[in-house]
């Protein structure tokens, strides 16, 4: 029963700055308590919270002793347990059906937007009604992204295999959908697309090997094609599509399919391969800025700008975070892991720095908090087969869509620690 | 001067002389006489009738007996005087026989050393006794002389050879002196315990029917050669009845003794094991299980994927044919056709869209649509501009276009054989095509060309039932896996290059490494044949890790890696590093075990491929399953 002298603070439930001594075996709960005594001594109308503990920016996920003792922390001196409120597990709300398996989710404040594998992208609001079909493309729809949002119209945009890229114009109050531009120049199924933060551009990626730039801003004129001698047979499709568009720029330099595409910067792109590299564009020049290699195939990316790191799901078990601005080029900071299967998605938190969202073949959606990387803060294992797309909103909401045809809706209350964090 | 030794008459009436001389006396010793005397007449032994009794009291009455001695020469006993005792007791004594003889006479000296004051000569001492002799001179000088021209050596070199050695020095211990030295002694000899005793402990002696037991046993199998007994005390003991047969045994021991000596080498067996590298050294390669591409209802006999790495098809004996997305095992198209699907290839060109499957007694030339929509588009036109020629050329198989209801499910082209077509394989450049049809006859293989919509025998024999064919990838050589040997052929030349022995039962499979020069050969005897063409017709390595017959064998692309899927329902993944040195022979180490597959109908894996730009390999089992290892 070694003594363990602790100083114990916190923003908002503060207790004295003293050290305690705390017995070694105690777990997550024996300290709670004590916090919980200590705060309903200082103010009489104190309700119980239940916290987690941070020692030295890890959380204590088992005895104190043993946590202690993998991490080479001496039990002799006093130790910092950081204490805050314990994130509430999130709280299932929708299950929206669908009739193939969800390629791809965004969401805003108001609607979401999912792409299927029966061709088509779907509107639906947040408490699960579809609002809208959109077909048109004559493949599957591997990627969608919301363009503008206004209380009257939206622009979205759908990227499918059939190698185009739609820009939708979708009336709210009409509840129609027209689409005004076909971004016709991959060579090869479009895997992934990206809006820029000016809403005027986005980059898609593709199996050709290639990133193009489009410009966002619908006009009423039409791009040449320079391949314009089709048959005519395939003119009269494109007629129905809208007015075919060219892209701004084309970079070029993965060897194998660009699987995710994101602007880590205003002029900055970040794209993640099947040629086990993500590499990190200069919008302006069109040139390969950096290079970080691994040694997996990667399947998603995200970027945080709260705490400036890349996250990759590759096509093993770990989700690995990286340093983009890391000099020695391929610095892997952390890896989580306790997926089974290929990590198919990841999304970080836009309003926490540390936690991160994540979906696998295993068919388990896993939330995580990047100061434990060995277990995940919650499992939200719904889905019955493969997990595809993941998204997090601003409002908090978790969704994930997968093979089995299901979209799930999570509300995540954030709390007010958090966002103080 | 000694007094002549004169017999004296003992008698005067005897005189008796012998005239035989001076000769050895045993040569009368026969006869009755000893000689003649001066008369010539025999002179007779003396009768000797004395026995021992009268020799005896002749010795102890005759006082002179000791003076007596026999005349040899004429037998009669002589009676020695005093003078002639005295005589021989001086010359006994080695004083000079006569007794008046002096020899410390006083001596005078002559020539006397001393030199006297009056010297007989009174001659000064010559000149030439003190100064150098000329004589000398000349011979020193001439010696001098030799000794700088190097004539006569002044001193004989040393004889370094030391004048002993040792003999055994150098000695070759093989040899037959060296055998004496590798004595081997004898095994030491337990000492005797307590049941040799005479009188040993009651436990140490056997009862009745350890007796019996010991009796029944074998001798070579009884722990005592003896029955231990006990006698009251050491007199009571009886001889060693087995004297006479241990000896006996002991001998032939001997005469068994093995006489060579058994050289043991002293090596660890650890050393004699090839260094390998550890696996996790060869990174990458397939470790697990990722993707389960669900749909098949019955055993997936055959894979391929496409060369940008983007879909996978397979064909079933379900008769479907389904094209699957890589990245999320979508089953992205199925193609029903209506028969078992023996053999699926796509067309390794990358600019063209076509994929080979036979079914039944057809080759069908699918276009699946998938992909870049130019590429797909530009394989139609290329297949639609064939111009058929003016003049019907005879052909082994018949070319047939797909109907249109067909055209829209995909089929482009129907190669109609008259056997069933059990493998279809792509030359590299995508132009050519082979099909193996299931007969015995020559017309086994065949190549065709799909866009003159030419076919044409290549063989005009038939070397035995043939499992499968190859093109080589670089070079224009043609493999031809019969059921024991793969035969090489130059398609330029046309001619056999080699023959490849395969040391199996029955090769199942065959792959050829993207380099061109190694080959990899999986049997139905469970085994794998790698060939090093540029080294021997003889296997390079043959590896049995397999427990059952394999099925397919792949090599990848760009990795050193190649996998073989097998009966026992495991895919074996092996690293196959290849050197561009000639002298570095191919480095195979074996991996990785892949499991998964449910054995369903004794059949476990039918077909491995791996993925061409990862260092992915999928499997397809009887269990209707197709699964990804990443």
């Amino acid at each position: 029963n070694a003594k363990v002298v602790t100083a114990l603070y916190d923003r908002r439930y503060a207790v004295e700055d003293v050290p305690f001594s705390v017995p070694a075996a105690s777990e997550i709960t024996d300290l709670s308590h004590l916090i919980n005594k200590l705060l309903a001594a200082s103010s009489a109308d104190h309700k119980y919270v239940e916290f987690d503990f941070l020692i030295n920016g890890q959380f204590l996920r088992m005895p104190l002793v043993t946590h202690m003792e993998m991490e080479n922390i001496s039990t002799e001196e006093v130790v910092e347990i950081e204490y805050v409120e314990k994130y509430m597990a999130p709280q299932p709300e929708e299950c929206i059906f669908h009739d193939d398996w969800i390629s791809s989710v965004q969401a805003t404040e108001e609607w979401i937007l999912t792409g299927c594998y029966d061709q088509t992208a779907q509107i639906w609001s947040l408490e699960g009604k579809s609002v809208m079909k959109i077909a048109g493309h004559t493949e599957v729809v591997k990627d969608v992204a919301w363009v503008k949002q206004d209380s009257l119209s939206c622009l979205l945009l759908s990227a499918s295999m059939d190698q185009t890229v739609l820009l939708w114009e979708w009336n709210v109050e009409k509840n129609k959908v027209k689409a005004l531009h076909c971004c016709r120049g991959h060579a090869g199924s479009v895997e992934t697309i990206a809006v820029d933060g000016t809403r005027t551009k986005f980059c898609s990626g593709s199996w050709d090997k290639m990133l193009k730039i489009w410009s966002a801003v619908p006009t009423d004129e039409e791009d040449e094609m320079e391949e314009a001698a089709n048959r005519p047979r395939k003119k009269q499709k494109t007629e129905q599509l809208g007015l075919t568009r060219t892209p701004l720029a084309t970079l070029s330099g993965h060897t194998e399919a660009v699987s995710s595409v994101l602007w880590s910067d205003a002029e900055e792109i970040c794209s993640a391969s099947w040629d086990h590299t993500i590499k990190l564009w200069d919008v302006e020049t069109g040139d390969l800025k950096s290079t970080l290699t691994g040694n997996k195939v990667f399947n998603s990316v995200s970027y945080s700008p709260l705490c400036r790191r890349l996250a990759s799901g590759s096509t093993d078990r770990h989700i690995r975070l990286w340093d983009p601005r890391s000099k020695d080029g391929s610095l892997v900071l952390l890896s989580l892991t306790s997926h089974t299967g290929w990590v198919t998605s990841v999304k970080w938190s836009p309003t926490h720095e540390h936690q991160l969202i994540s979906g696998s073949l295993d068919n388990i959606v896993k939330l995580w908090d990047t100061r434990s990387c060995k277990a995940p803060l919650y499992d939200l294992a719904a889905h019955e087969d493969k997990v595809l797309c993941v998204d997090w909103t601003e409002a908090g909401l978790l969704l994930s869509g997968g093979a089995d045809n299901k979209l799930y809706c999570y509300r995540y209350p954030a709390t007010a620690s958090d966002v103080g964090a | 001067p000694l007094p002549p030794l004169t017999p004296l008459p003992s008698s005067p009436l005897q005189d008796i002389r012998n005239t035989v001389g001076n000769i050895p006396m045993e040569w009368y010793q026969d006869f009755p006489h000893i000689g003649y005397n001066l008369d010539g007449k025999k002179i007779y032994k003396p009768i000797r009738n004395k026995d021992e009794l009268d020799m005896f009291l002749e010795k102890m009455e005759n006082p002179d007996y000791w003076r007596t001695v026999q005349d040899k020469m004429t037998g009669a006993d002589i009676k020695l005087t005093d003078e002639q005792v005295d005589l021989v007791h001086r010359l006994q004594k080695g004083q000079f026989g006569d007794v008046h003889f002096n020899p410390y006479e006083p001596a005078i000296d002559f020539f006397t050393h001393e030199v006297m004051i009056h010297p007989v000569t009174n001659r000064p001492a010559d000149k030439r006794s003190f100064i150098p002799s000329l004589i000398e001179k000349e011979k020193v000088s001439k010696l001098v002389h030799a000794i700088k021209m190097g004539w006569i050596k002044p001193r004989k070199p040393k004889d370094d050879t030391p004048t002993y050695y040792d003999l055994w020095a150098h000695e070759d211990p093989n040899s037959i002196l060296g055998r004496h030295k590798m004595h081997v002694p004898a095994p030491k000899m337990k000492l005797p315990g307590h049941e040799e005793s005479y009188n040993p402990p009651p436990e140490y002696l056997l009862s009745e029917e350890e007796k019996l037991a010991w009796e029944q046993q074998e001798p070579v199998e009884r722990k005592l050669n003896f029955v231990p007994q006990q006698f009251q005390c050491l007199r009571a003991v009886p001889a060693y009845p087995r004297f006479i047969h241990e000896r006996f045994e002991r001998c032939l021991d001997l005469y068994l003794c093995p006489r060579q000596r058994k050289m043991r080498v002293n090596v660890d067996p650890e050393d004699l094991i090839p260094k390998l590298p550890k696996p996790r050294d060869l990174q990458p390669f397939p470790t697990t299980q990722a993707l389960i591409y669900c749909g098949h209802t019955s055993l997936v006999r055959c894979l391929s994927v496409s060369p940008s790495g983007q879909w996978l098809v397979s064909g079933s004996d379900d008769g479907t044919v389904r094209f699957w997305e890589v990245s999320t095992a979508r089953c992205m198209k199925t193609l029903p056709v209506g028969g078992v699907v023996k053999s699926i290839a796509w067309n390794p060109n990358p600019t063209i869209c076509l994929v080979a499957l036979a079914v039944d007694q057809v080759v069908l030339l699918v276009n699946p649509g998938l992909g870049d929509k130019l590429l797909y588009g530009a394989t139609d036109q290329l297949l639609e501009s064939f111009v058929a020629p003016e003049e019907e050329r005879v052909q082994p198989v018949r070319w047939m276009t797909a109907t249109a209801e067909e055209h829209g499910r995909g089929i482009r082209l129907h190669i109609q054989h008259s056997k069933p077509v059990k493998q279809v394989t792509w030359h590299g450049k995508g132009d050519y095509l082979a099909s193996v049809v299931a007969d015995h006859s020559n017309m086994q293989v065949l190549i065709h060309q799909t866009s003159k919509r030419w076919s044409q025998n290549p063989f005009r024999k038939s070397k035995g039932l043939v499992q499968c064919v190859l093109f080589h990838p670089i070079r224009p050589y043609f493999f031809v896996a019969t059921q024991r040997y793969v035969r090489v052929y130059n398609l330029l030349k046309q001619e056999l290059t080699k023959k490849l022995m395969t040391n199996c039962k029955w090769v199942s499979s065959m792959a050829i490494h993207p380099g061109g020069d190694n080959i990899i050969c999986g049997s139905y005897d469970s085994k794998l044949a790698w060939f090093d063409l540029d080294l021997s017709t003889r296997p390079y390595q043959l590896l049995r890790h397999h427990k059952k017959a394999l099925r397919a064998v792949a090599f990848h692309r760009h990795y050193p890696l190649f996998a073989s899927g097998s009966d026992d329902g495991t895919v074996i993944v092996c690293h196959g590093m290849v050197y561009n040195d000639l002298l570095q022979n191919p480095l195979l180490v074996p991996v990785k075990v892949l499991k998964g597959h449910v054995t369903t109908l004794d059949l476990g894996v039918l077909d491995v491929l791996f993925h061409p730009t990862q260092p992915w390999v999928f499997s397809s089992g009887a269990d209707g399953t197709i699964r990804l290892y990443t």
